[in-house]
């Protein structure tokens, strides 16, 4: 891979690869920084790859493992009883994203959040990324059944909370 | 396209039946107006298009990453191989420095034996013989000074039978 090929295959995959990293770090900066961590990695085994079909996905299977590290060594440090007390809490979202996004766009992102891992990431692979099922399996190292499973799930809870949101007005 | 056909469409969608292409068509869907009751779904991919827009913040994205790229050369093969190979010749290095020092610090502590002067058994014996010859005279010359230290004996033999005599005098 020359950078030309660089710059035309796995570049242009920047804001998937972004909007991924930060439905699962919940920060625009850090999913930023995994991006930038992506793109070094593929460049650097760029000579590795050359039997890679599907780059996209194999882009975002990179993403998903950088950003759950990212998500455990934030764990381990927020278990620390030390730093606990000095960390300031960091704010999903600016302000500024905050406002520009309606309110009841706030409140499905919301229900999005609420989902477990697995489910909340194959519902935004296939409902907002629009990947195939197969593609889904290979970036999330999912069998068919368990993908199927999980974005079932993930749509009827997502579905169920609405209904009772619009009906109560809670 | 009527309700009914997105209605149907939907149970499919939330049964999971849905092809990519027919999800693309209730997402053409629910961008214009909807009845009240499909109200709450068309939240949903309304939400779902609009994070479809989302993008890296910041414009200057894509020339970070080609600097980053153009700036990290990741040390290729050959460079590696050198590095050991260096490594190895670094350590050599340093045992052949080691062993020149240890040497010269045993040649002080050890010098070493006489070498043979002499090739000819005959002129080698000649000089022997003059070398011991000379010694054998300076012992000799030595020997008869030490002689004279016999002086001091007999001047003190002398001196003690003449205080012998004087005694017996007295007495």
């Amino acid at each position: 891979m020359n950078s030309e090929v660089f710059e035309t295959r796995v570049l242009p995959t920047k804001n998937k690869l972004f909007r991924f990293a930060f439905r699962l770090l919940g920060s625009s900066e850090e999913a930023k920084d995994v991006v930038q961590e992506v793109m070094m990695k593929v460049w650097n085994g760029r000579e590795q790859m050359g039997a890679i079909d599907n780059m996209e996905a194999w882009c975002m299977r990179i993403t998903k493992n950088l950003s759950l590290d990212r998500l455990r060594s934030k764990q381990r440090r927020t278990t620390d009883p030390m730093q606990e007390g000095f960390e300031v809490r960091q704010e999903s979202m600016t302000p500024y994203e905050k406002t520009e996004i309606h309110e009841s766009m706030q409140r499905v992102n919301e229900l999005i959040e609420a989902l477990p891992e697995k489910q909340r990431q194959v519902m935004h692979l296939r409902d907002i990324e629009g990947y195939s099922y197969n593609e889904i399996c290979e970036i999330l190292e999912l069998d068919m059944s368990q993908v199927k499973v999980n974005l079932f799930r993930a749509r009827n809870f997502v579905r169920e909370r609405l209904v009772k949101l619009n009906a109560y007005g809670l | 396209m009527d309700s009914n056909e997105i209605k149907t469409l939907l149970e499919k969608y939330w049964n999971c039946e849905t092809s990519l292409e027919e999800e693309k068509t209730l997402r053409t869907y629910f961008r214009s107006e909807v009845p009240q009751a499909m109200s709450e779904t068309a939240e949903l991919f309304r939400y779902f298009e609009q994070q479809q827009k989302v993008t890296v913040s910041g414009k200057d994205f894509d020339a970070e990453v080609k600097k980053k790229i153009k700036e990290h050369r990741p040390e290729g093969k050959s460079v590696k191989m050198y590095f050991n190979y260096g490594r190895i010749a670094a350590g050599v290095l340093v045992m052949v420095a080691a062993g020149y020092f240890v040497r010269l610090e045993v040649r002080k502590a050890y010098p070493p034996e006489m070498e043979d002067t002499f090739s000819d058994p005959r002129v080698a014996l000649e000089e022997t013989k003059k070398a011991l010859m000379m010694i054998s005279n300076s012992f000799n010359k030595a020997h008869k000074e030490a002689a004279k230290i016999e002086m001091f004996n007999e001047a003190e033999e002398k001196i003690k039978g003449k205080s012998v005599e004087e005694k017996k005098v007295n007495i």
